[in-house]
């Protein structure tokens, strides 16, 4: 692709992002949502396979559809209450709609099943910018509706999202279509708590940013995109190969790696609210979670394998990628932990 | 505290950046000197109440026994692993040995701290490095199974655990061992209180394990490297029978009729997990079985909730780390000479390497509780405690004395004694190395019968 | 004072000298002769415990001592305490004699036996353990010996590890044992529980205002363990397949009646409770009729001499029963020499004709061996009660405290029946090991002419002969003997012994027509002579095959333990259950929903936006209903 039109694409989904974060009226919200969406399908098109673009179709459609529902449910609101500004979305009908549309954006269950699919027509660095990057706008405004949802369903979404994004991962081979169930489990937890501490969402979001990124990045050093590829990591990157088993781990929530921290956060607040149930529902959801994690593992730290699969073998030379961005983030995604109260009381 | 932590923690620069040839005496000898150091902690347990209080971490008579242990079998995981480790490339060498040195400073955070929730994330930490110790480093296919078993079932156990504690938290306003026992939380027999309780105290039977829950027990022990079978029947087993102490003085009302059940369940459990390993052909999961077997009784200590019950239960997890590591050491050295753990294959050892059949023999006679092994003192402490509660417990508790004293012998018999294979005749003598590493296992046993209120936790 | 204190001392010293050669193999180079050096050992702890014994007869002295506070559980102390009385003071000079016997004549025995020093260091350390559990004042202590005896004989009887027959005795013996040390553990619980002691002494006190019979029943439980009491027997007769020194020392005087001797130790307890009386004089009565029964008929000449050891338990087990402590202590002494001697003989004659023990194919020792076959002789003599060799003196006592005592006559027939057939059996042996011709080859002829094995079987005759008049001239009664009475009851053990010797010459003239092949073999090779509804016949295989005891309790019961084993504890519930329903059953149940969750999304657009606009009118529409007044327009 040309430099230029790179810049300018990248440009735009980040005025995007930003746009929608420092707007407080819907309208501007929702152009900054579209400039952001517009911006990034060009990016994901890139490559010219049918994949690629069918990936694309999708991901456009379904963005479109939401920023439409948002537009219909904020003029909605408009006209009923008479108030453009985001945080007064007191017309409940409209916040209803508004919650469903960002649920779609974001891919929460039942409205996730775009995610896997979109994810897998990726390359990693476009499906890093989408795990990612695409998250922060619709979580910009649902931070800002978060007083006014209604509570039910969001608790609804949040364990559903947890318990499809589980279920969906263990049947998986492949790499991206893994971590796209594993942002649909994550964006469960941050849904779940927003009407509680919509704080915490926003920590939960951070963490998840840093760790997905890590997943992300070492997937790209390594270039696999199926477990079948992780199972030769040990004999081209074996530090990379042994730091991904606390990685992994981190992400499925041990302690005491840093993926803890949201979730004991959130079980807190949880418990303050007397949702012990939901609680452990939660909890319990993560093993399902947990489960493909650790076959991850296996494949790539914890078994060396022989070169016998069915793929290609690599060729051992010294990848030219940096590795200091995937050695500081790999780093924070296994030990922030620790430094849990800095966090807290930052975001806070 | 901060004493054993950071020469603890300054061991993983030791195995890094020492060299290879010395990486194995370099990281046996500090680990070691760190043991001894540690035993500075029995002169003052004898005090009761907390000692060398720092903002998170404490000792008390019930942690210092299970601290010393933790310490303590650093140097003889390391030494143990010696053999069948240090053919492999130097840095996986040094990460195998980084690992069991993690697991001792998180065991260490975890049996020192005083705030539960810090229990609790160490609880949790230990699961990471023994999760890859057993499974990167085991040697058959089950072991994967075996390591999502392990992990899977600790985890079920535990999570309700956590969200017990935080509900703890907002009930009572503080998780510290300090300050919880002074204003502990008023238990109503309820529905929701009930549940509370079983899911405080899941976790640890899962951990220890409770029969019905010890599935991942036996798999883990038979697929880990020596390490790992030591250090999971040594320390993280007693995890569980520390962590359920801490909990169950909070759970006061609601235990005397709740932990009925699990008590007879436990009890039961000691029988069942005897008769399997009446019928084991593999040694080491022997060895697993009768670890569950006796932390059957242990559980069933606790739970009765007298001083007595207490007592046996820390002297018995004491007794049964140092023993049952040991047997795992010396099923380690057959394995490494016969490449096999069938107990048909490994037999007539004694007319082959008779000094490590005297061991064998001294371990045996600790499994199976001879007087005066503070094995014995455990079992009787727990035996006279349940006893007290039922009479009837007597013909549980008697059973499995008998059943284990049958599995010892014949574990001990069949790989001693009869007729040499022949296949096993030119079989490697035995090193000094192992011969150090059973009998440091031995002497502290040994010496424990001499001074056992060392062991003795809160009632000395 | 200063006499107390060598008094008390006197054990320290016994166990220093009995541990120096153990301490001695500390050096790093071997030791030559350390065997010989056990046996001095012996032999000076033995003379070192006549000092203690001649203070004890002189001046009366007996103490307990509590030495050393070992630990303590809230108010409850366990202490190192000795009890130096009647009983400890007489039995250990008798084990210590009797070891120093057996151990000479081990030298001789093993002595081509190249672990001959551990076989020496086994018994020492046997003896050791023997020695606490007898001076034991505290129960804990007590129990070590206790355990520390069976593990001990675990080893011993295993010696030669490398035949499976011994292994299997070796295992029968420890868990027959474990099984009474159930009943011990019981005891000691319910002590600490309800009493707060483990001192023999302070039980005593508790004695009126507590129900004692739950504890006394763990006890006799325990004793009937150690005992071999009938049910907890056939321990004692597999054990024979270890040394003969070992049956010697371990399973006919030392070991086997500590047992009894705990009974003893415990006697002010059981005194006071008819129940626990009643249960021992039973149990003691039928143990001694069953092992009687069943020494009529072996072929095996340790075999008879184990089982006749077994009756004369349970003859000492009825002496408790009659409540006659000191008579069944009396029987244990006499009986450990002459049992003793017996075994030392039959090792003799066993190494002599080249391992073969089967009394039918020996035959013409006496004139073999006549010195080891007059010792037996006097031995057999004394077993059955030969007025004047030492075992008349307790057993005469004991038949007639029996006969003079308002107790159960079932109790009291099978006792002087099973006399009675204490002098059959002891006639069989003599008939076929010693008389006759010879019916087996011995090349080259047997010797008896070395010094370990004549000075032994010498030291032990001399004991059988007069150790029992001895201890019954230094024993100091203490209930009244009963004076006056009849004629035919003062002699009636005599009679019965009188009788059964008779009958069992009678029973020689009929040898031919009873089958002397073991009944199992005779139904398969050969017609029998008698048919199998004859009660001889039944009588005779039910004591041939030791009352079918064995295949009821070794192979029934560990089949259907192991089976339980296998087929309940691992297949059904952890290979089944216990993975079904939780790992596998959690699985199945994640599986479904898995494959639905992968499933629904197939790629189309369509399911996305369907999907999407469903969840959305549905939740608004819910919403809507469950808000009635909701402002929708307007």
């Amino acid at each position: 692709m040309n430099p230029y039109v790179l810049m300018i694409l990248i440009s735009s989904l980040g005025i995007g992002t930003t746009l929608t974060f420092m707007s407080s009226h819907w309208l501007l919200a929702w152009m900054g949502l579209e400039i952001n969406t517009l911006a990034i399908i060009p990016l994901m098109a890139q490559q010219h396979h049918p994949r690629a673009v069918e990936a694309t179709t999708k991901y456009f459609l379904t963005q479109a559809t939401a920023a439409a529902m948002i537009l219909f449910a904020s003029t909605t609101n408009a006209w009923m209450t008479g108030e453009w500004n985001i945080q007064q979305l007191s017309h409940s009908p409209s916040t209803t709609l508004v919650t469903f549309a960002l649920a779609l954006k974001i891919g929460l269950a039942p409205m996730h099943f775009w995610m896997p699919e979109v994810m897998q027509g990726l390359d990693l660095t476009t499906g890093l910018i989408m795990a990612t990057w695409q998250k922060l706008a619709p979580f910009a405004i649902i931070y800002q509706i978060s007083s006014t949802t209604n509570p039910t369903l969001l608790t609804t979404l949040g364990i559903l999202s947890t318990l499809v994004g589980g279920w969906g991962g263990l049947n998986q081979t492949q790499l991206r279509k893994i971590l796209a169930y594993s942002s649909i489990a994550h964006m469960g937890w941050m849904i779940i708590i927003l009407q509680f501490m919509p704080k915490l969402t926003l920590l939960n979001l951070m963490i998840y940013i840093i760790m997905t990124s890590a997943m992300f990045m070492m997937f790209k050093y390594n270039n696999a995109t199926k477990i079948n590829y992780l199972t030769l990591t040990w004999s081209k990157s074996p530090v990379l190969a042994t730091l991904t088993m606390p990685m992994l781990l981190s992400l499925g929530g041990l302690p005491p790696l840093t993926g803890f921290m949201p979730k004991w956060l959130i079980l807190q607040e949880l418990t303050k609210q007397n949702l012990a149930i939901t609680a452990s529902i939660m909890a319990l959801a993560t093993l399902l979670s947990l489960f493909f994690y650790l076959r991850l593992c296996y494949a790539m730290t914890l078994t060396l394998s022989p070169n016998t699969t069915n793929t290609s073998s690599t060729w051992r030379i010294k990848s030219p990628q940096m590795t200091m961005p995937l050695a500081t983030i790999s780093t924070l995604t296994i030990m922030l932990l620790p430094i849990t109260p800095t966090i807290f009381s930052l975001i806070m | 505290m901060l004493k054993i932590l950071i020469p603890t923690l300054m061991l993983l620069p030791t195995t890094w950046l020492s060299s290879p040839k010395w990486l194995w005496t370099t990281t046996t000898a500090q680990s070691l000197m760190i043991a001894s150091l540690s035993l500075t902690w029995l002169k003052r347990s004898a005090e009761p109440g907390w000692l060398t209080l720092n903002s998170y971490l404490a000792i008390d008579p019930l942690s210092t026994p299970l601290l010393v242990l933790t310490c303590w079998l650093l140097p003889l995981m390391i030494m143990a692993s010696q053999n069948h480790i240090s053919p492999e490339p130097i840095n996986r060498q040094r990460m195998y040995i980084s690992l069991l040195i993690s697991l001792q400073v998180f065991l260490i955070m975890a049996f020192g701290a005083t705030e539960i929730i810090l229990f609790y994330v160490m609880f949790e930490a230990t699961l990471i490095p023994t999760l890859a110790i057993i499974t990167r480093w085991g040697n058959q296919a089950e072991r994967l199974n075996a390591g999502t078993y392990f992990l899977f079932y600790t985890l079920v156990g535990s999570l309700p655990l956590l969200i017990a504690l935080l509900i703890l938290q907002k009930d009572v306003g503080t998780l510290s061992m300090l300050l919880i026992q002074y204003s502990p939380p008023t238990l109503l027999p309820s529905w929701t209180n009930k549940i509370w309780w079983a899911a405080c105290l899941l976790a640890f039977l899962v951990k220890m394990p409770l029969y019905g829950i010890h599935l991942w027990l036996p798999k883990a022990h038979v697929e880990a490297p020596i390490a790992g079978s030591m250090v999971l029947a040594a320390v993280l087993l007693k995890l569980g029978g520390y962590g359920m102490m801490r909990m169950v003085i909070l759970l006061d009302p609601l235990t005397k009729e709740l932990a009925y059940p699990f008590i007879i369940l436990a009890l039961w459990g000691a029988i069942m997990t005897g008769s399997t390993c009446l019928r084991q052909t593999d040694l080491k999961a022997l060895i697993a079985y009768s670890s569950v077997s006796h932390m059957g009784l242990v559980v069933g200590g606790i739970l009765i909730q007298t001083p007595w019950g207490f007592t046996g239960a820390i002297i018995l997890m004491i007794a049964h780390g140092l023993v049952s590591s040991a047997l795992f050491c010396l099923a380690n050295t057959v394995y490494e000479r016969t490449n096999t753990r069938t107990l048909l294959i490994t037999r007539g050892m004694q007319t082959l390497l008779p000094l490590t059949a005297t061991w064998w023999f001294i371990a045996s006679l600790a499994n199976l509780a001879l007087p005066p092994f503070p094995n014995l003192t455990g079992e009787m402490a727990i035996m006279a405690s349940l006893f007290y509660w039922s009479e009837w417990t007597l013909i549980l508790t008697g059973l499995a004395a008998l059943i284990t004293i049958i599995y010892t012998m014949y574990m001990f018999m069949t790989t001693q004694w009869g007729p040499v294979p022949p296949s096993m005749n030119n079989i490697e003598p035995p090193h000094s190395r192992e011969h150090l590493l059973i009998s440091l296992h031995l002497i502290p046993i040994l010496l424990l019968i001499l001074k056992p209120e060392l062991v003795w936790g809160w009632y000395y | 004072m200063h006499l107390a204190t060598m008094f008390n001392s006197n054990l320290a010293v016994i166990l220093l000298i009995l541990a120096t050669p153990l301490l001695m193999t500390l050096t790093p180079s071997p030791l030559k002769n350390w065997a010989i050096r056990v046996k001095t050992a012996i032999q000076t702890a033995f003379f070192a415990s006549l000092f203690q014994l001649s203070l004890f007869l002189t001046q009366g002295l007996h103490t307990t001592t509590t030495s050393w506070h070992w630990m303590k559980i809230s108010t409850f102390n366990i202490s190192l305490s000795f009890k130096f009385d009647f009983y400890s003071i007489i039995f250990i000079p008798v084990a210590l004699y009797v070891s120093w016997s057996i151990l000479e004549f081990a030298l001789w025995y093993m002595h081509a036996d190249p672990r001959m020093d551990q076989f020496f260091k086994y018994l020492l350390v046997f003896l050791i353990t023997m020695i606490i559990l007898v001076t034991a004042n505290n129960l804990y202590q007590l129990f070590i010996g206790w355990e520390g005896v069976s593990i001990m004989s675990f080893l011993l009887i295993s010696w030669w590890y490398g035949r499976a027959d011994a292994n299997t005795a070796a295992l029968q013996a420890v868990i027959y044992n474990r099984v009474g040390d159930i009943g011990l553990i019981l005891s000691m619980t319910w002590f600490v529980m309800n009493l707060n002691t483990w001192e023999i002494e302070q039980t005593f006190s508790f004695l009126n205002d507590t129900p004692t019979t739950l504890p006394l029943l763990g006890l006799i439980l325990a004793a009937t363990g150690k005992s071999a009491q009938f049910g907890l027997h056939p321990w004692l007769t597999a054990a024979m397949e270890g040394p003969t020194p070992v049956s010697a020392l371990l399973h006919s005087s030392t070991m086997v009646v500590a047992g009894i001797f705990l009974l003893i130790r415990f006697h002010p307890l059981i005194a006071q409770n008819p129940t626990a009386l009643t249960i021992c004089l039973c149990l003691g009565a039928l143990s001694t009729m069953f092992a009687a029964t069943c020494a009529l008929t072996q072929n095996d000449l340790k075999k008879i001499v184990a089982f006749s050891t077994s009756s004369q338990l349970g003859l000492m087990m009825v002496t408790i029963g009659l409540n006659q402590p000191q008579l069944a202590f009396l029987h244990i002494c006499t009986h450990a020499f002459f049992k003793a001697m017996l075994f030392l003989c039959s090792g003799s004659i066993i190494h002599d004709f080249k391992d073969e023990q089967d009394i039918r194919k020996l035959g013409h020792v006496h004139a073999l061996l006549p010195f080891t076959s007059a010792c037996m002789v006097v031995g057999s003599l004394a077993l059955t009660g030969m007025p004047f060799l030492s075992g008349f003196f307790s057993k005469d006592a004991i038949i007639e405290a029996m006969n003079t005592s308002y107790l159960n006559a079932w109790a009291l027939t099978l006792t002087l029946l099973a006399t009675s057939f204490t002098a059959v059996y002891n006639f069989r042996i003599t008939f076929y090991a010693l008389m006759n011709f010879p019916r087996c080859i011995f090349l080259p002829p047997p010797k008896e002419d070395y010094s370990p094995v004549r000075n032994p079987i010498k030291r032990l005759a001399w004991g059988s002969i007069l150790a029992g008049f001895l201890i019954t001239l230094n024993c100091p009664k203490t209930e009244t003997p009963i004076l006056t009475m009849p004629m035919t009851l003062k002699l009636s053990a005599l009679l019965v012994t009188i009788l059964g010797l008779l009958s069992a010459m009678w029973l020689k003239t009929l040898m031919n027509k009873l089958p002397n092949k073991s009944p199992a073999s005779n139904t398969m090779t050969q017609k029998s002579k008698i048919p199998m509804d004859n009660p001889a016949k039944i009588i005779f295989n039910f004591s041939n095959l030791t009352g079918y005891i064995p295949t009821i309790m070794h192979r029934m019961a560990p089949k259907a333990n192991l089976t339980m084993g296998q087929l309940m504890a691992t297949q059904l519930m952890d290979q089944t259950w216990l993975e079904i329903s939780l790992p596998k059953g959690i699985t199945s149940s994640q599986l479904p929903l898995t494959k639905l969750t992968s499933d629904i999304p197939r790629g189309m657009v369509m399911t996305y936006l369907t999907t999407f606009i469903f969840t959305t009118l549905l939740s608004t529409l819910l919403l809507i209903l469950t808000q009635p007044d909701l402002p929708i327009l307007t």
